[in-house]
């Protein structure tokens, strides 16, 4: 979803004379001419492993945010390259980037102004292809935000677009005479936005923009736009980029008479760029931003009986305020509801699941009063209006307590997707309200005590935002150099926990059964996974979300005989019999099971 | 295994087992003679499964019972010590329910439809039954046994057996053919002969292996409430009044469905009269016991006479006749009730009738009320921020069941029939008084403390 902070102004073109950037020349027939992936050097591709994505531990990173390698008190791609080695050691499989692209940075850089050069105060795109290299060595993929949607008015294709619309470029964007087509799509920014058509003086005529009135949504009537946006994908995946995350899929399409959202040409244009994917690039992967129902984004991984040949993977977005809400009430049931509602995917498909992100939380799904009874029955609660439209991290969010900080961090590692953690989360890193918008959630990584958290070596008023520097959160009481250094740190402790997440694969691709069991504040669910030779891998998960010790009864007695080995410590639980399985947890405990065979005949 | 010789030592010795049973309701008098009125071998052989109705004697009372007795002669099975009845020349009989191996048998009877003697095993129409599962009996249960049967079936024997069928089967069906989405669905049952009747001894359901009971989550929620005295009921994370809400949509519906399926009917003032009589007369009985409630009584009498001048007909229908917290489930498709007997203790024609659904409202608000409180008991006297919040936290969910309840049922909210609410759930807090006063004296100011709420505000 594009991003309503305005870091800066900037001219697009700014820092860009030096480099390749679409637009510096034009041909005699009027096209502009665009850089080529052949004009920079390619990373080479990632180790090979086409199902990765179902069991990668993904990473959010903000360029900006992670690490300054220049000293001019803005992170870069330069720096990001340079603690691959500290993403390594965490266990990180894939890096997100939330987009690096030219822009003038009116919606957080969602507003690209050239698809094929880099903001410059990140680098280039050679930096690019360098942190491609370094991060393919030690077997990390990199991934990155592509808004396919529209782009910033300040795109060569919209200025050639409304300075000449019988050009090559005329027939781009969605442009007509009045306001009055398409009445039926809702305006999804509100606060900001009267309609979705804007006037344009230089053109004469009004252009369609589902979000911003400065980012002009692209015309996929037009076959020139459909194979100029695949040109986009070539370019970087030639490159040897790993993914994209696509942004905003739903709107590509307009139809007259609908919400002009998940038509079905949106959805065969996608399974056009899955199959440029498939084909030209086989390993890499489309993740579609859908901030919908799962049962409505299930239609973007596409055809079942093929596996889905649409994206591969999908954001579930309604899991992550109902992990909160379960917690706060205490009860398990928020959590088993949308896991039950939630529709079986593709074989090829996998859900990214996530506890914070860059944006904030928003209710967009839960007040739709279109939906199942339940859904908006919640939004009634108030709990779930108080606490949920919020722009804060983690650790403060669950007022620093240990014990939640892992229980939420075990579910987010055990529930059925692939886990995203958002950069800081990992050493409990806090936020700063104070600033505006969201970049509450975006402060300088903090990397050791030293001046600007170790983010970077310029003078601290030149840093992009202010570091954290409260006696809670602060970077010299939360940094990834002390937490490394001890072995009782919530780093240390996610890292062994992604250590164990990768030792078993039912984690990644098992199949979910909520157990159920008496007691409403303890989850409990177990992940089967049937390898292709008929073994199974089966793990056990069992939460308390409650903050007093709990009781629990399992049926368990389809795994009688065999026995729970506690995964961070090998303790072997009490063989599972025919009777219910009594466990006790204490307050916002977990325990990650696997269910081994009864060794009491081995050799000792 | 022939039966016979064993079935007489069994006999023999059920006067001393059946006073230790939890479901033996005689437990206050001796036990002058057991008499077996039906002996059926369900299964024969080593080890055997007799079921075995029972005529219990004590003084004019004559109660009859149903019994599932295992008998084996190799090795004694793995089931609690407690549940052996006799052992006899080498052979063990005993309580058969927490026996897998016997009582997967009674699945499998059921799913062909078995007849044996005077049992019968019946499904419901277009119901298969997946046999071969292996039952446990559950260990919550007071008045009954039930067999949960591989998390998707539970089965439920009647241990007191009144001739005909049983109101939890009749209500059940009459539901489910109404459409009900909130019940557990009748799948099929097991019926013998008593009293030249044809009686209902079990019933087979859907079981909810996610399900976790009301008043296991209420009372999650105010134990939350309780760790941060102070915070409104409302405000703070636990906060049940969105499943209250809920829950009284569902009863709600369970009602429609019941006056749908069963029809109603008109109480005039008569009717209304004697059902003030009926309750005064409880009010005496339970006062003369228990010395703590007399400084209320004439607040109570005053409120049930009301009750004569409301305007009449009322109207009345069948309803779940015992309900509380601890009979609903949560699942993740939202509020189940079950067990619609109604209340054990009460007798069977006051089981039977016809009664106003406001009795069970009634019968939640008083749970909401107890779950409200029953952190409270046994603690010190300095628990005044807590008795506060206790009391909102009641009062806020009481409010949310009946909205919940106003916004499905036609007869409106609830506490609008402030007369006859307030005299049903003064009933139900006497019967408290006199449960509490028996079995727990601890508790018994739940309730008292009730009372004086209740009439206060009437006064």
């Amino acid at each position: 979803m594009p991003d309503g902070s305005e870091l800066q102004r900037h001219d697009p073109l700014d820092g860009l004379e030096d480099v390749p950037h679409t637009g510096e020349s034009v041909t005699s027939e009027g096209l502009l001419v665009e850089p080529q992936a052949d004009d920079f050097a390619h990373a080479h591709a990632a180790p090979k492993d086409a199902s990765w994505y179902k069991h990668a531990v993904f990473y959010e990173v903000l360029v900006r945010a992670f690490a300054d390698s220049n000293g001019d008190g803005t992170g870069d791609l330069r720096g990001l390259a340079g603690k691959l080695d500290y993403l390594q050691w965490l266990g990180v499989d894939c890096l997100w980037l939330p987009p690096f692209y030219a822009s003038p940075l009116r919606d957080g850089g969602y507003d690209i102004s050239d698809f094929r050069a880099v903001l410059p105060e990140f680098g280039t795109v050679d930096d690019f292809v360098h942190l491609l290299e370094e991060a393919h060595k030690r077997n990390i993929r990199v991934i990155t935000d592509l808004v396919l949607n529209h782009t910033s008015d300040q795109h060569p294709w919209f200025q050639a677009s409304r300075s000449d619309p019988e050009g090559p470029y005329g027939d781009f964007y969605v442009w007509s005479d009045d306001d009055s087509a398409y009445s039926d799509a809702r305006i999804i920014f509100v606060d900001t936005e009267s309609s979705n058509w804007t006037y344009d003086p230089v053109r004469g005529q009004f252009f369609w923009h589902r979000f911003f009135s400065h980012q002009p949504d692209l015309n996929y009537e037009n076959p020139a736009v459909q194979e100029a946006m695949i040109d986009v994908l070539r370019f970087w995946l030639d490159l040897g980029i790993d993914g994209f995350r696509l942004d905003a899929v739903p709107y590509l399409f307009e139809e007259e008479g609908t919400s002009s959202e998940n038509l079905p040409r949106t959805h065969e244009y996608l399974k056009k760029c899955r199959k440029v994917v498939d084909d030209e690039y086989p390993g890499r992967v489309l993740l579609a931003e859908a901030n919908q129902w799962p049962s409505d984004v299930v239609e973007y991984f596409g055809d079942p009986s093929v596996g889905g040949d649409e994206c591969h993977m999908a954001f579930h977005f309604p899991l992550m305020p109902r992990i909160f809400m379960a917690v706060r009430r205490e009860s398990r049931f928020p959590i088993s509801e949308i896991l039950q509602q939630t529709p079986d995917i593709p074989d090829k498909a996998q859900w990214g699941i996530f506890l914070r992100n860059h944006d904030e939380l928003t209710l967009e799904m839960v007040t739709d009063e279109e939906r199942d009874y339940m859904y908006s029955e919640y939004a009634k609660d108030p709990r779930m209006k108080a606490n949920i439209g919020i722009r804060r991290r983690l650790a403060p969010l669950l007022d620093n307590d240990r014990n939640q900080l892992e229980l939420f961090t075990a579910m987010l590692l055990s529930l059925p997707g692939s886990p995203v953690l958002y950069y800081g989360d990992e050493i409990g890193m806090g936020d700063n309200i104070w600033l505006g918008d969201r970049d509450a959630v975006r402060t300088p990584m903090q990397w050791s005590p030293d001046r600007n958290a170790g983010f970077s070596s310029c003078t601290p008023g030149r840093i992009y935002l202010p570091v954290i520097m409260d006696p809670t959160y602060g970077y010299e009481a939360i940094n990834v150099e002390s937490q490394q250094d001890s072995p009782a740190s919530l780093l240390n402790w996610t890292r062994r926990m992604i250590q164990v997440r990768k030792e078993h694969i039912a984690f990644a691709e098992g199949d979910f059964v909520d157990l159920g069991g008496s007691n409403p504040s303890v989850l409990a669910y177990q992940r089967t996974y049937e390898r292709p030779d008929g073994g199974r891998d089966t793990v056990l998960c069992v939460n308390n979300l409650s903050r007093f010790p709990q009781p629990v009864e399992l049926d368990l007695s389809a795994f009688q005989g065999l026995v729970p080995s506690e995964l961070t410590g090998g303790v072997r639980f009490p063989e599972i019999g025919e009777l219910p399985y009594l466990l006790t947890l204490p307050g916002h405990g977990f325990y990650w099971f696997e269910l081994c065979h009864s060794d009491d005949n081995d050799p000792r | 295994m022939s039966s016979t010789p064993w079935m007489d030592v069994v006999l023999q010795a059920l006067p001393d087992w059946l006073a230790t049973r939890r479901w033996f309701a005689g437990k206050d008098r001796p036990i002058d003679a057991v008499q077996a009125l039906e002996t059926t071998v369900l299964v024969d052989g080593d080890p055997a499964l007799v079921h075995l109705v029972v005529e219990v004697r004590q003084g004019d009372r004559r109660d009859v019972y149903q019994l599932l007795v295992g008998a084996r002669r190799a090795q004694a099975p793995d089931v609690p010590a407690a549940a052996v009845i006799e052992v006899d020349d080498g052979v063990t009989m005993y309580e058969a329910s927490g026996d897998a191996d016997l009582t997967s048998e009674l699945l499998g009877l059921l799913a062909r439809e078995a007849t044996i003697g005077d049992v019968s095993f019946r499904l419901e129409p277009d119901v298969v039954l997946d046999a071969g599962l292996r039952g446990r009996p559950i260990t919550s249960e007071q008045s009954n046994t039930s067999l949960v049967f591989g998390s998707q079936y539970i089965l439920k024997l009647f241990r007191r057996l009144s001739p005909g069928l049983n109101k939890d089967l009749v209500l059940h069906r009459a539901l489910r053919d109404a459409g009900c989405q909130h019940i557990a669905q009748p799948l099929g049952s097991i019926a013998g002969r008593f009293d030249g009747q044809e009686t209902t001894l079990g019933m087979v359901q859907q079981f909810f292996p996610d399900a976790a009971d009301g008043w296991a989550m209420a009372t999650t929620s105010v134990r939350d409430l309780m760790a941060d005295p102070g915070t409104a009921p409302e405000e703070h994370g636990g906060d049940f009044s969105g499943e209250a809400r809920r829950l009284g949509q569902a009863v709600a519906h369970v009602h429609a469905d019941l006056a749908r399926a069963l029809g109603t009917a008109d109480v005039g003032p008569d009717e209304l009269a004697g059902k003030v009589r009926t309750m005064t007369a409880r009010l005496d009985a339970v006062a003369a016991d228990v010395p703590q409630l007399a400084p209320h009584v004439p607040g109570i009498r005053a409120a049930l006479e009301r009750v004569r001048e409301l305007p009449t007909p009322l109207r009345s229908q069948y309803v779940h006749g015992d309900l509380h917290l601890g009979q609903v489930l949560r699942t993740v498709g939202g509020w189940t009730v079950i067990d619609f007997e109604g209340e054990p203790a009460a007798p069977l024609e006051e089981r039977a009738a016809l009664r106003s659904p406001l009795r069970d409202v009634a019968g939640m608000l008083r749970s909401f009320d107890y779950a409200a409180h029953q952190l409270l008991v046994g603690q010190p006297d300095d628990v005044q921020a807590l008795t506060y919040g206790a009391l909102n936290w009641a009062q806020v969910n009481r409010d949310a069941f009946c909205e919940g309840y106003a916004s499905v049922s036609d007869l409106g909210d609830p506490r609008e029939h402030a007369v006859l609410l307030t005299a049903l759930e003064l009933d139900k807090a006497v019967y408290e008084v006199g449960y509490e006063h028996a079995n727990r004296p601890d508790w018994l100011e739940v309730p008292l403390s009730s009372i004086a709420r209740i009439v206060e505000g009437v006064a």
